[in-house]
């Protein structure tokens, strides 16, 4: 009996009993629709999150305080071992930097006349725009002189902006924090917020203005303490070098001889950190689905084995008539495949559709993978292969004549 | 010429130590080419255990059975499938026909297994349907066809692979008595063709039509060539 055969006898006999065949497939419907689905929203949240680290700038370092323990225990206060002076020292001393940003932030209640807005106020220096890859979209930026002079200039955000003037050019105007006044020189270009830090909605001040003039912010015996250094390599492949010397720098610079009080990251290792989240997360994800995929293979076994048990004087007669056992193995064998593959495509179907109203209703763009596909309607075969196998035995291996007999 | 059947001293044995049934004792039984013969006797007597050891379906426990000139005791599970397959068409009281599977389909199965190309099976098939006084009613399914019909396609579905031997067990056991003659009338026709017809009935009105009837007691052979027309033997054998 060759295959063709086996194949359109399989079908008619899975097709002369629909609702079993339906129940038996639904298992595997199930499985494959989460696993295409969870892959697909693991894989989106992938995506999203580098998006998300690639728009901090190419080539960027970010210098934080405290070591890897100290950030990891995530106490509630960042330890302050950064200044202003650091900052200072790595544009001056590391050749292969060509920016440097220090920021410090806070939120703060902004004023304009009678109007007001919560905010960040973030301060800096005049390679921030540069290095964070921002641009301006009305006015000038801060300038070496601004934070020379400590000058009480301010940028604004472009939401910050919108909220604060809505008619009023506000270039030129005068905003107050805390009581000190800040002359409005220009706007920043929308850029979005990425990692839950959102420039559009900030005011941005000299770092030395921010420290002399608004109250709250502590000095420390080294100078205007930060939270964060920025710095810009000259190239991709200077990174490492950049961070070797930033590291001696740091450390020279803070009498370091065993842990170092900074901790280094580039957009490499957010992206890799990132990475193993996520992956980590889509095997999860796909780990839930694959066990659901188990389960429909345990259904099929299940549903067969009720399948061979009524159908053995069927299995009686065509062995009596000339089917031998490998043609009775064959048969069931091909019906438990047929049902999962059929299973995984109307499965896969579901799970794309899944895929596609998730990717409306969430900012992941849930992708479809082919590769999923592949492995899903691949997988189920094989699941309909190996939880086939016991029930076709079962079949293969019946007595004629017992199974002839059975009323 | 050797002939079709043979059993010597064939014993079929169910069960072991206190629950030993002994289905078949020490049988001897041979059955010639051409044969149209009646396998009776009383319920248990081992009718049905002779079908299936003749039929290639079981070996003897002990003793030889030659069919064909092969000993089957000596074949594996393959050849004896082939055997059945090519050599022998099996009728039952139940029909065993698959539900699924028209009229054609069902008779195609056996030429499925045999390997015989697709057009030539339908050919062969819609033949053997003709030869039963079926070939309106090849696409039925079984459902939608009367017991006399379903048990016609059935003959037809033993025929089709041209067998030596026509076994059936009680064929005429779920038919009327109008039904069970036009069963009959085939078998004579397959006898008159030359082929082989063994057939277990408990009735004396079926048995009639054949040429010999083979007696079964407690699994052995107390009459092994009865003359059909010999009536009132049948109702008080030995
Ligand atoms: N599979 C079996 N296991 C045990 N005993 C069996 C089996 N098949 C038949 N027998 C016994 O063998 C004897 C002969 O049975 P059978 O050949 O079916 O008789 P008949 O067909 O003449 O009614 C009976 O006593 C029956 O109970
Ligand atoms: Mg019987």
């Amino acid at each position: 009996m060759d295959f063709t055969e086996s194949l359109q006898m399989a079908v008619k006999t899975l097709t002369a009993n629909k609702l079993r065949s339906s129940l038996t497939m639904l298992g595997i419907i199930i499985g494959n629709a989460s696993v295409i689905a969870m892959v697909g929203i693991g894989e989106g949240a992938q995506k999203y999150i580098n998006e998300q680290l690639q728009t901090l700038g190419p080539n960027v370092l970010f210098i934080v305080p405290g070591n890897r323990q100290t950030r990891e225990l995530g106490g509630l206060e960042i330890p302050r071992t950064l200044v202003v002076a650091d900052a200072d020292a790595i544009q001056a001393q590391v050749p292969t930097v060509v920016g440097v940003a220090p920021e410090f932030s806070s939120r703060d209640l902004i004023v304009f006349r009678n109007r007001s807005a919560n905010a960040s106020v973030v301060g800096t220096n005049e390679q921030f725009l540069t290095v964070r890859s921002f641009e301006m979209a009305q006015g000038r930026f801060l300038s070496k002189l601004d934070l020379d002079r400590h000058s009480q200039v301010a940028v604004l955000g472009a939401t910050l902006a919108e909220r604060l003037f809505d008619q009023t050019p506000p270039i030129g105007q005068s905003i107050r924090i805390r009581g000190a006044s800040f002359e409005i020189v220009g706007i920043m270009a929308r850029k979005g917020s990425n990692l839950g830090l959102d420039y559009d909605d900030a005011v941005i001040l000299p770092i030395t203005t921010q420290a002399s003039r608004l109250v709250g912010q502590r000095q420390s015996p080294y100078g205007i303490e930060v939270a964060f250094i920025s710095v810009s390599a000259e190239s991709r492949e200077s990174m490492s070098r950049a961070e070797f010397q930033i590291t001696n720098l740091l450390r020279l610079r803070h009498n370091i001889r065993d842990e170092d009080d900074f901790f280094i990251q580039s957009q490499d290792t957010l992206l890799n950190i990132a990475g193993t989240i996520t992956g980590a997360l889509t095997v999860m994800l796909a780990a839930i689905a694959g066990i659901s995929l188990l389960v429909g293979g345990i259904g099929i076994m299940n549903i067969m084995l009720v399948s061979v048990r009524e159908r053995t004087q069927e299995i009686g007669l065509r062995k009596a008539i000339g089917a031998s056992q490998q043609d009775i193995l064959a048969q069931f064998l091909i019906e438990a495949i047929i049902l999962s593959i059929a299973g995984g495509i109307v499965g896969t179907g579901l799970g794309i559709s899944g895929i596609l109203v998730i990717s409306t209703l969430t900012p992941f763009e849930a992708g479809v993978s082919m590769g999923a596909i592949a492995i899903a309607v691949g997988v189920s075969g094989g699941i309909g292969l190996f939880f086939g196998v016991f029930p076709a035995r079962q079949a293969a291996k019946l007595d004629p004549i017992v199974a002839l007999r059975t009323a | 010429m050797t002939p079709l059947i043979q059993f010597q001293q064939v014993s079929k044995v169910y069960g072991m130590g206190n629950t030993e049934v002994h289905a078949l004792w020490q049988v001897d039984l041979t059955i010639s080419r051409g044969e149209y013969c009646a396998i009776m006797g009383p319920s248990g007597s081992g009718k049905s255990t002779a079908m299936n050891v003749i039929g290639c379906l079981d070996r003897p426990t002990s003793g030889s059975y030659y069919f064909d000139g092969e000993n089957v005791a000596a074949l594996d599970d393959t050849a004896l499938t082939h055997i059945r397959n090519r050599k022998i068409g099996f009728v039952f009281q139940q029909f065993h026909l698959l539900p699924q599977l028209t009229a054609l389909e069902n008779v195609m199965l056996p030429m499925v297994y045999a390997g015989v190309p697709a057009a030539e099976r339908r050919d062969r098939a819609t033949r053997a349907l003709q030869q039963v006084g079926l070939g309106d009613r090849i696409v039925n399914k079984p459902t939608q066809l009367s017991g006399g019909q379903q048990q016609r396609v059935a003959i037809a579905r033993a025929i089709v692979n041209c067998p030596l031997l026509i076994l059936a067990d009680e064929p005429t056991g779920a038919l009327d008595s109008h039904t069970t003659q036009e069963v009959l009338t085939i078998f004579e026709e397959l006898h008159q063709s030359g082929i082989t017809v063994v057939m277990v009935t408990h009735e004396p009105e079926v048995a009639k039509h054949t040429q010999r009837i083979v007696w079964f007691r407690d699994g052995q052979v107390i009459e092994p060539h009865l003359n059909p027309k010999d009536i009132g033997a049948l109702t008080a054998p030995a």
